[in-house]
């Protein structure tokens, strides 16, 4: 990986902004839209590292023309080069991610934020690092490289129960960060007017396809069962049957297990409580 | 060494001012950068709800097959109020659903971003989401600039037009304005209610994308000012426009206001059950001509609501149409100006010209006395009960007693009030002469 | 003087609920301050009344207690502010504050 390889932001544009308030979306419509707050963390963090690392950013977004906003206000607070996969914005991930994997086959550092407005599922960054076979990690909630050889990220990772967890990633790498990394600077006046009319490259895409992803597996969900009405004189006491109030809870089993063997066990539990076919 | 400017002009706000005059400088083939401190324009504007677009014809051919409108005002009433009477004069005009329009209801988040839509189509660079935070000057103290929030943020250019509406820090750190004084400003809050297209039609007596727009006088609780109900597709705006210094003395909060009117029995059939969508607060510039800034400063215009040019007088609230028309006429005068290379307060003179000899500031002459009558006490406060008194005495049947005359009726009812027959007569006289 | 009612022919929703129909893109900066300790000597208190978004509360000792985060930036208490000084009022920065949607 050359030094001067970009450093790629993928920025997630959501039709409408989903905080909006007792009136719900406004259904398709520009003025409301946007990309979340953990992409904008990630558009931060890459000009900080492209600072850093003597490189630029190159903005990307899979989504219609009205997206285009997202990657002007990338251009103007620092990105250098912006891309537009032509594609709708409810386009499948797979398929987004392979495009994204193409567009940014030289980029030495993809960043992605967390999660984007509409919640997804957070798996295109997984899908882009699949089709460049680089590695992956996510929940990222603080990053440094080493400028000297620029060739490992370090990473510390929100993990549950308030642990972290500290990460050495080799370049080229896939990274998702959380909102709270970073505060997206304040675009200055001669990029913010420049940006207005800047060029975009857009990249026609093709129609779904569903490149050589892995198949997604879809988790089994049990199938409702039919229950006997709770028997019980007051109400009360019907409710208490329905929801085990009262009665002890059962407690979670605790085992100890090599990693491997946990991932079995794990998969037997599921099995037994009706997850997993 | 003096700068060169980025630009040739920057508009300042992306309201219905701003908008019209970007537009007609970049037609004009100047450079404009129009800047908004909001994320969208209209972002940060609400109003009662009535645009009156007839300006629009000469901007936008055939405006009304792409603005978005919500309804065609076919039906307009002015209302009366006292807590158990309503007198109503109600007026309806078919010609008013068709082209080209007399006024319709839409929401300024629509219809200012649609509006900025249009310069930016002209080639205005539209610039939101950036606070002008202060004008850059000469050694003059001509205006050669605007400094925005951003890093980097100053921009020279030629000439700045400020339309950034009713607080217009810009025109005050111009020193345009005279002293600010709470008593020419009016507040107005408004809940913008839910309720099924259906039921509005019912209630309202409309149809199809006709609509309504209900002016009220009285019922705002003892703070001076006015109601207005207007009707959306699946909203209903009602609100209250109130003077500032009596809200303040009366002890009375907004929203106990807006509750009051929509609890009046004339009124609450209208909005039973809506629910409410949102709830909003605008500033209003009230006193028309009386606190008019200067309209002119070297390398600077002034239009719209920081000009103050917005008409509020009792049956008419009218600022839109005066902010669209200050605009154009300040990005014609621009143009002028620009093009003869005087942009000094004397080469800007063909501005204050255009408003004089069109409606701007001809409404507002002819109107200079109506916002202090009509905010006065006893326009608000005595002659809606004096008005729906004697509506009540000359439509109750009083048999046996035979029917009294009109005379009869508003001496007993003026006396009765305690109202000099000279304040009514002088009141009258002030009200001839200004809706006359 | 003209008087009217509260009928409650129907409940009026809580204040936090009536705000909380109104969209706001907090911005870290207070866009306003209000210095409490002049407000001691204000006999009016009018912003305590006139706040469309009730954003002024008094405390028991005759200052004043005051968050910007649900501002309309109309406007209204500088101008009905009786003591010179009280309030420091300006936009917030670009892109940040309220945002109306159906107004
Ligand atoms: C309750 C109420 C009811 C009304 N009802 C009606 C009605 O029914 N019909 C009617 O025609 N008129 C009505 N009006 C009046 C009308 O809304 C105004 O007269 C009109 O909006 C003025 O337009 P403008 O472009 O001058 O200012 P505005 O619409 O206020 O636009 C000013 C713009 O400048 C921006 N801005 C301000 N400062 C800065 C800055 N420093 N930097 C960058 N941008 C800035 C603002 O964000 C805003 O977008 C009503 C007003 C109110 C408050
Ligand atoms: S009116 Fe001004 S001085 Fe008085 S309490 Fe309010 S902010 Fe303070
Ligand atoms: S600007 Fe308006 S909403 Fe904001 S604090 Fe002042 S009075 Fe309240």
């Amino acid at each position: 990986m050359s030094a001067t390889a970009p450093i790629a932001v993928c920025l997630k544009w959501t039709p409408a902004r989903l905080d909006g308030g007792p009136l719900g979306p406004d259904a398709a419509d520009d003025r409301f839209a946007g990309i979340s707050p953990a992409d904008r963390a990630a558009l931060e963090l890459a000009l900080r590292l492209a600072d850093r690392l003597g490189t630029t950013v190159t903005a990307i977004t899979a989504g219609p023309a009205g997206a285009e906003r997202a990657l002007r206000d990338a251009l103007a607070a620092g990105a250098e080069r912006a891309v537009r996969l032509d594609m709708a914005t409810d386009a499948d991930s797979r398929d987004v991610a392979f495009e994204l994997a193409q567009s940014l086959a030289d980029a030495a550092i993809v960043l992605c934020g967390d999660y984007s407005l509409d919640r997804g599922s957070g798996s295109v960054p997984a899908f882009v690092a699949h089709h460049r076979r680089i590695a992956q990690a996510l929940g990222l909630v603080d990053i440094d490289v080493d400028t000297a050889t620029a060739a490992t990220v370090h990473a510390t990772r929100r993990l549950d129960g308030g642990r972290r967890e500290l990460l050495a990633i080799p370049l080229p790498c896939v990274l998702s960060v959380e909102g709270s990394l970073a505060t997206l600077r304040r675009a200055p006046l001669p990029r913010a007017l420049a940006s207005r009319s800047a060029h975009i490259d857009v990249v026609a895409t093709p129609p779904a396809h569903h490149h050589g992803a892995p198949a997604i597996v879809t988790a089994y969900r049990p199938r409702a069962r039919v229950m006997p009405a709770p028997a019980g004189e007051v109400v009360l006491d019907r409710l208490r049957r329905l929801t085990d109030a009262g009665t002890a809870p059962s407690r979670g089993e605790t085992v100890v297990l090599e990693p491997p063997a946990a991932a079995a066990r794990i998969v037997d539990a599921l099995r037994e409580w009706g997850y997993l076919p | 060494m003096p700068e060169t400017p980025d630009v040739d002009v920057i508009v300042v706000g992306a309201g219905p001012a701003g908008a019209c005059a970007s537009i007609e400088l970049a037609r004009a083939g100047l450079q404009v950068v129009l800047l908004e401190r909001g994320p969208f324009p209209g972002s940060k504007n609400m109003y009662g709800g009535v645009v009156y677009p007839r300006i629009l014809d000469e901007l936008i051919p055939n405006w009304w097959d792409e603005a978005p409108v919500q309804r065609w005002v076919t039906r307009r009433s002015t209302m009366v109020l006292t807590p158990t009477q309503a007198l109503t004069v109600d007026f309806r005009s078919t010609a008013w659903g068709a082209p080209p329009y007399n006024g319709a209801t839409a929401y300024r988040p629509d219809f200012d971003h649609w509006l900025a839509s249009h310069a930016e189509a002209a080639g205005a660079q539209v610039l939101c989401s950036t606070t002008v935070v202060g004008l850059l000057r000469d050694a003059n103290g001509r205006v050669v600039g605007v400094r925005t929030d951003r890093p980097d943020g100053d921009l020279r250019a030629r000439l700045v037009i400020a339309c950034d509406g009713v607080n217009s820090f810009v025109a005050k750190e111009a020193g345009l304005h005279p002293p600010v004084d709470a008593a020419n400003y009016t507040l107005g809050v408004k809940e913008t209610l839910a309720l099924p297209k259906e039921v509005i039609d019912e209630r309202f007596g409309v149809r199809g994308r006709e609509g309504v727009d209900i002016e009220i006088l009285g019922g705002t609780g003892g703070v001076n000012g006015g109601g207005f109900v207007y009707t959306n597709l699946d909203t209903i705006a009602i609100g209250a426009v109130l003077k500032l210094p009596k809200l303040a003395a009366q002890k009375r909060r907004p929203e106990e206001i807006i509750a009051g009117l929509k609890a009046h029995p004339a009124i609450a059939p209208l909005v039973e059950g809506a629910e409410l969508k949102e709830y909003s607060a605008h500033v209003i510039p009230e006193a028309g001509l009386a606190m008019m800034p200067k309209l002119t400063g070297d390398g600077l215009l002034v239009a719209g609501d920081a000009a103050a040019m917005c008409l509020a007088a009792g049956i008419w609230l009218e600022g839109v149409n005066f902010a669209m028309a200050s605009g154009m006429y300040a990005g014609r005068a621009a143009i002028d100006a620009i093009r003869a290379g005087d942009v000094s307060t004397a080469g800007l003179a063909g501005y204050e010209r255009r408003l004089s000899e069109t409606f701007v500031l001809r409404d507002h002459r002819k109107l200079k006395r109506a916002p202090h009558l009509v905010l006065s006490d006893r326009v608000q406060h005595v002659y809606p009960e004096l008005i729906t008194s004697v509506a009540e005495r000359m439509f109750r049947v009083d048999n046996p007693e035979p029917k009294p005359g009109l005379r009869r009726i508003v001496t007993s009812e003026r006396k009765r009030l305690g109202i000099r027959r000279r304040d009514l007569a002088r009141d009258g006289l002030d009200g001839f002469r200004s809706f006359g | 003087m003209t008087h009217i009612e509260r009928d409650h022919t129907w409940p009026e929703i809580s204040f936090q609920d009536r705000m909380d129909t109104v969209r706001f893109d907090v911005h870290e900066r207070a866009h306003i301050t209000v210095d409490g300790r002049t407000c001691e000597g204000c006999s009016t208190q009018a912003c305590v009344v006139a706040c469309p978004a009730n954003l002024f509360v008094p405390t028991s000792d005759g200052g004043i207690v005051f968050n910007y985060e649900q501002c309309f930036e109309c406007g209204t208490c500088y101008l009905v502010c009786n003591e010179e000084g009280a309030i420091t009022w300006t936009y917030p920065d670009g892109g940040h504050g309220v945002v109306f949607r159906r107004t």
